[in-house]
């Protein structure tokens, strides 16, 4: 074959496709440092506090984010959260060590999610419908079993006990949920970046034809993935419900749409195919910088989901425009 | 009883050559018969033309020997072995490489991954061996006289013509035995149809089989020895180039789709 080389891209500029979340992560920062009342923002206290209160959704994100790379769906997070400790406690209560408690129940989250992924996988219909089923039926159930009575952990897992320390506890300054959420986010980032798992979830989200040709059992990746997020999701509503001291049937509403907020804002496109782990993280945190800075600001409650719906069409229109601009300045 | 490779009759073909040969294949898309007990060979360093009209089931036969479908009747043999296709990784192990009509290129891969796709090397843990993807990719690409910038380009940014070179790129790199070629020249320009047509001309030397399978006449009669047309997942001829013409494989499908 003759040669054919490709011209050497006029491009100079850097890829903002792959910046714009960063520079909006030190954006957000800087204007809520400026602007909350006191700079409370920047108060250590307040950082703190959204240290323990971000992994909670945080840590479930990041395998939302993962799915969606893989061009899938889940929004029953809502409601696997909430389930998942809901069996926590009833271990607790019949009488299991609060570890033992804690340990069966993260495969018991999987096991929700794989329900998950065969249902999708083996129905071929559309994921956002079929986990939006699941959610509403895991809620009614919960709802049902549960009576929607709070109850207290408090006494099989106080506040100075073991669990409560690895799950919540503090590294000097350093809450442990954040120190969790960001291990996660590193073992994650290297298995969807460095592992051949990760290539696979890419191949199944870019070209999922391409993948199949191509001896990818995307019905797996997709199952695995499913899988991942429920053991999130298991986990992750342990360590609220330690933090929090109480199992609540409201545990984790609203998860559904920020996870995807987060994981939208952090550059992972809704067809699949692109993302970054760095990105879902750094999404995680403008989605709680935004929440958190409005609070201190005083802007009622509807005010602040407002100005998330706004932030996340934003950056989806942003993303198009500058990945766009960078493939056109590659070609 | 099941046919034998004696029992099925092809003209012109060396039986101790044979490298696939598939017996009374059939396959059902619900209502649709697709394949209506196609029998189909190609021998060593042979390069076949497979043509046809829309919906004769020529991509369908090729993704049955890719084992992207199953047939769900007929029997396929592989060097004079009869096998079970139950995969698209059953044919690779094999070495059956296919470069589809679409590419099979996820664009938001690099060139590297899309080459390793599915293969990826890999050490510990299944962590890839980056280094290794990405010199095997330069190289292949090299051999193939496509220089492009860096195995980590995004394919999304190549051209039709580069990635339809990725994709031989690909078919190659794993060492193939037969070569499948669904409409390789679409959307290429005239200097890009050449090289493909001249890089099957190399295949063929290395002694590697190409199925090609086009709507271009022109195209397939330049390069293969041998060209079967196909219309309502039959075959309607099977005669080595030499003694047919593209008008006469022109007239041939026309009048398959006209009915006569």
């Amino acid at each position: 074959m003759q040669n054919v080389t490709v011209a050497r891209p006029r491009l100079k500029r850097v890829n903002l496709g792959g910046l714009s979340t960063p520079i909006a992560f030190l954006l957000a920062m800087l204007i809520f440092a400026i602007f909350s009342p006191g700079h409370r923002f920047l108060d250590p206290r307040n950082l703190g506090a959204m240290a323990k209160l971000t992994p909670d959704m945080g840590v479930v994100a990041l395998g939302v984010g993962m799915l969606m790379i893989a061009g899938e769906f889940d929004l029953s997070i809502a409601s696997v959260l909430p389930f998942c400790s809901y069996i926590f406690t009833q271990f607790l209560i019949a009488g299991l060590d609060p570890f033992v408690a804690f340990v069966l129940v993260l495969p018991i989250g999987a096991a929700f999610g794989l329900i998950n992924g065969l249902i999708v996988v083996r129905t071929g219909l559309p994921s956002f419908i079929i986990t939006l089923s699941t959610m509403l039926f895991w809620r009614g159930l919960l709802y049902g079993v549960s009576h929607m009575m709070p109850i207290s952990i408090l006494p099989y897992v106080p506040s100075d006990s073991p669990l409560a320390h690895l799950l919540t506890g503090q590294i000097g300054p350093v809450p442990v949920q954040i120190l969790w959420f960001l291990a996660f986010a590193l073992i994650l980032g290297l298995i969807l970046h460095r592992n051949k798992f990760g290539n696979w979830v890419y191949a199944t989200g870019s070209n999922q034809d391409a993948a199949i040709a191509m001896g990818i059992n995307v019905s797996l990746v997709k199952v695995a993935c499913y899988m991942l997020i429920g053991f999130l999701c298991a986990f992750a509503a342990v360590m609220q419900s330690v933090r929090l001291g109480s199992f609540a049937a409201t545990q984790g509403i609203g998860f559904e749409l920020k996870a995807i907020a987060a994981v939208v804002v952090g550059g992972t496109s809704l067809r699949g195919g692109v993302g970054s782990m760095l990105g879902i993280a750094l999404g995680v945190f403008i989605i709680q910088i935004i929440e958190n800075g409005l609070i201190l600001m005083q802007v009622p409650v509807f005010g602040v989901e407002t100005f998330i719906g706004i932030a996340v069409i934003l950056f989806v229109v942003l993303n198009n425009l500058t990945n766009r601009q960078f493939a056109s300045q590659s070609a | 009883m099941s046919a034998t490779m004696d029992d099925v009759q092809s003209p012109g073909r060396d039986g101790s050559r044979s490298l696939l040969k598939m017996v009374g294949i059939h396959k059902w898309f619900g209502q649709v018969h697709a394949l209506r007990g196609v029998d189909f060979e190609v021998t060593k360093g042979e390069v076949v033309g497979l043509v046809g009209d829309n919906g004769a089931g020529k991509s369908t036969l090729i993704k049955v020997a890719s084992g992207y479908h199953r047939a769900d009747e007929g029997q396929i043999f592989f060097e004079g072995q009869e096998v079970k296709i139950h995969s698209t990784k059953n044919t690779r192990d094999l070495g059956i490489e296919t470069v589809y009509q679409e590419q099979a290129l996820a664009p938001h891969l690099s060139i590297a991954r899309n080459i390793f796709m599915g293969r990826e090397p890999s050490t510990f843990l299944g962590f890839m061996d980056t280094e290794t993807m990405n010199n095997r990719s330069m190289d292949a690409l090299t051999g193939m006289g496509l220089k492009l910038r860096s195995p980590e380009t995004m394919v999304s940014t190549l051209s039709g013509g580069q990635r339809q070179g990725v994709a031989i790129a690909r078919a190659l790199n794993f060492k193939a035995k037969l070569v499948i070629l669904d409409e390789p020249t679409i959307a290429l320009s005239v200097k890009e149809v050449q090289e493909v047509l001249d890089f099957v001309r190399g295949l063929k030397e290395k002694d590697i089989a190409v199925i090609y399978i086009t709507h271009t006449l022109y195209h397939v009669y330049s390069v293969a020895d041998r060209i079967v047309v196909m219309a309502h997942g039959k075959t309607l001829e099977d005669v080595p180039t030499r003694d047919t013409s593209v008008d006469e494989l022109s007239d041939i499908i026309v009048k398959s789709t006209l009915g006569e």
